[in-house]
């Protein structure tokens, strides 16, 4: 589906491994990384963007800015957003691949962001994927990028899930497999009856975390319920179907049979180290996070709020839950959610990227963390001394409530 | 042709936290203060070492920088005077950045099993072949393709397109 988008996007027959250069929809960066990319736009001498409409820049990542240095750093992305009149988001709208997928994200486009879980938007049947500073600089003077077509590697998804087994276990179970250089370069496509009865929100999670085996992009088909998802943004327009070609050839290809897949977990320091939550059952947490921009959707809160109802998160350990968006957080707040949160003992923090790159809520010396997102390495959360174990929701949830890492089928009821 | 020698020989999946952890990249837009925190949290004392040898080269194992978009991590590397890297793979973000920003980066085959820290090294990147002085030994490597090369020519991307006036249609 990668060459497909490419070619269509160049007009010209494009085969894996060939270098390109190719026009481009999007691009965004954030507080992370837009900085550098201004900077790096101006050693062109210029600072006009290539077409305001297609670049977008957000404060999420050190937000709101905690210290006078990041202050002064947003600062310099507002002047450059006004002056260029691009689209820009502050604090408190949420993390940038949220917004994209609300805002921007549809099949065929290609996206590129500063940012590495820019793959995440395949779940649209986007080509995405993240570069550095000095791509996208590069990207918002001229429009275009050059990349090399990427090869396919097709992950066949079959079999209905278990209760309480979700999209985020089956992901962890693939990394798992396939290991954290296992798709490195290529189109990570998902497939399977397994993907096609997932929602986009679940393909989100699947995507998102395919540059954790190496991908380029994660890639879903775009099918009816992308179209439902579109038209609920008020985008129906975009919408146009995609899926592989009959006689797509793949680099490599692997089956995954969820029917029989456990609850997940990928422990410390790394992302290909991933078990059953049964063989780390029991252990202690110090902190619970929920959400980021892997599991931080209405579906990953709704899942949440169902094992954490009439509940009581243990004095022994912390619950933060970050809502995605702001408007992920007003829809929350309407199904009487966020009042779940908090009635548990969970504190609610500003839609955002929060606690997973330990900007605003970071780590003490040898905690050990329980979270959503997507990255486990050594420091993520702002301490090299402490540890973080990666979840779905649902396990989170429901470790919150004991302080120990919890299968979320044993609080049922 | 670059001779100097192997500053370190990092393992398996070195990752961008790692390079440079994403608590300093926020505050600091100057990377050569920034390059003082390179590999901190797992080899404290790189960044003074780096700074007693002329030319030291990183040597990796397989998917070195993996992870995060940063394009901090090949910058404080490359403001640790680090001429090049040679890995036996990169991750992609990884390796895009480092030629973005005029930083060389050879994949070569079990290079993490072949050289040790402290190895005089040589690399010609025409021929693509690394003669390890030390060992009195050869490596070959697939030479960079041209359109990168173009890149590390001239100093990395921005110079290349203020070169060019922009992309050209098709490499």
């Amino acid at each position: 589906m990668a060459e497909k988008i490419l070619s269509a996007k160049t007009n010209t027959d494009i085969v894996a491994g060939e270098i390109i250069v190719t026009p481009v929809d999007l691009v965004f960066a954030h507080d992370g990384t837009m900085p550098l990319a201004i900077q790096q736009m101006e050693t062109l001498g210029t600072r006009d963007v290539f077409d305001p409409n297609k670049v977008m820049g957000i404060c999420d990542h050190a937000s709101p800015s905690p210290s006078e240095k990041i202050s002064n750093v947003h600062a310099l992305m507002r002047e450059f957003a006004r002056k260029n009149k691009i689209h820009f988001f502050e604090n408190g709208d949420g993390i940038c691949h949220q917004i994209v997928v609300e805002k921007f994200a549809a099949p065929w486009k290609i996206i590129i962001g500063g940012d590495s879980h820019t793959c995440t938007h395949g779940a649209l049947g986007a080509f995405s994927t993240g570069m550095g500073s000095t791509d996208v600089g590069a990207i918002m003077a001229y429009g275009r990028t050059w990349l090399k077509a990427p090869e396919s590697f097709k992950v066949k998804v079959i079999g209905e899930l278990k209760e309480r087994v979700y999209s985020k276990d089956v992901i962890l179970h693939i990394i798992g497999e396939i290991t954290a250089e296992g798709a490195t370069y290529m189109s990570m496509e998902f497939l399977g009856d397994t993907v096609d009865r997932m929602s986009i929100e679940s393909r989100m999670t699947m995507c998102n975390m395919a540059i954790e085996a190496g991908g380029k992009t994660g890639l879903c088909i775009a099918d009816e319920k992308v179209k439902s998802f579109l038209e609920s943004y008020g985008r129906g327009n975009e919408y146009k179907a995609l899926s592989p070609d009959r006689d797509a050839t793949y680099k490599e290809e692997i089956t995954i049979d969820a029917s029989g897949l456990e609850p997940m977990i990928a422990h410390s320091h790394r992302v290909d180290k991933v078990a059953s939550v049964a063989e780390f059952e029991g252990m202690e947490i110090d902190q619970v996070c929920i959400g980021s921009c892997t599991n931080g959707r209405m579906e990953d809160l709704r899942i949440a709020a169902e094992i954490l109802k009439g509940k009581e998160v243990t004095k022994d350990t912390r619950l933060v839950i970050y809502p995605a968006s702001r408007s992920i957080l007003i829809q929350a707040i309407r199904e009487g959610i966020i009042e779940t949160f908090l009635r548990s003992g969970a504190s609610i923090g500003v839609p955002g990227c929060g606690f997973c790159i330990g900007r605003t809520v970071a780590l003490g010396d040898g905690e050990v963390a329980l979270s959503t997102q997507n990255r486990n390495f050594k420091g993520r959360m702002g301490n090299d001394k402490s540890e973080i174990y990666l979840c779905s929701p649902a396990t989170a949830a429901a470790s919150a409530i004991t302080g120990k890492i919890t299968d979320p089928r044993s609080t049922k009821g | 042709m670059i001779k100097g020698q192997v500053i370190r020989v990092f393992p398996k999946d070195t990752n961008t936290d790692e390079i440079i952890a994403g608590k300093y990249k926020y505050d600091e837009l100057d990377t050569k203060k920034l390059a003082s925190h390179a590999f901190e949290s797992i080899d404290p004392t790189f960044y003074e070492d780096a700074k007693k040898i002329k030319n030291p080269i990183i040597v990796a194992d397989s998917n070195f920088g993996c992870g995060s978009s940063r394009e901090q991590a090949p910058l404080v590397i490359k403001a640790c005077h680090v001429p090049c890297i040679i890995a036996e793979s990169f991750a992609r973000i990884f390796y895009r950045n480092g030629f973005n920003i005029g930083l060389p980066l050879i994949e070569c085959r079990a290079i993490g099993s072949k050289v040790r820290r402290g190895d005089e090294l040589e690399v010609d990147f025409d021929r693509g072949i690394i003669r390890n002085i030390t060992k009195s030994e050869e490596y070959k490597f697939q030479p960079i393709p041209k359109f990168m090369q173009d890149l590390v020519d001239a100093g990395g991307l921005m110079p290349y397109l203020n070169t060019k006036g922009g992309f050209s249609e098709q490499e």
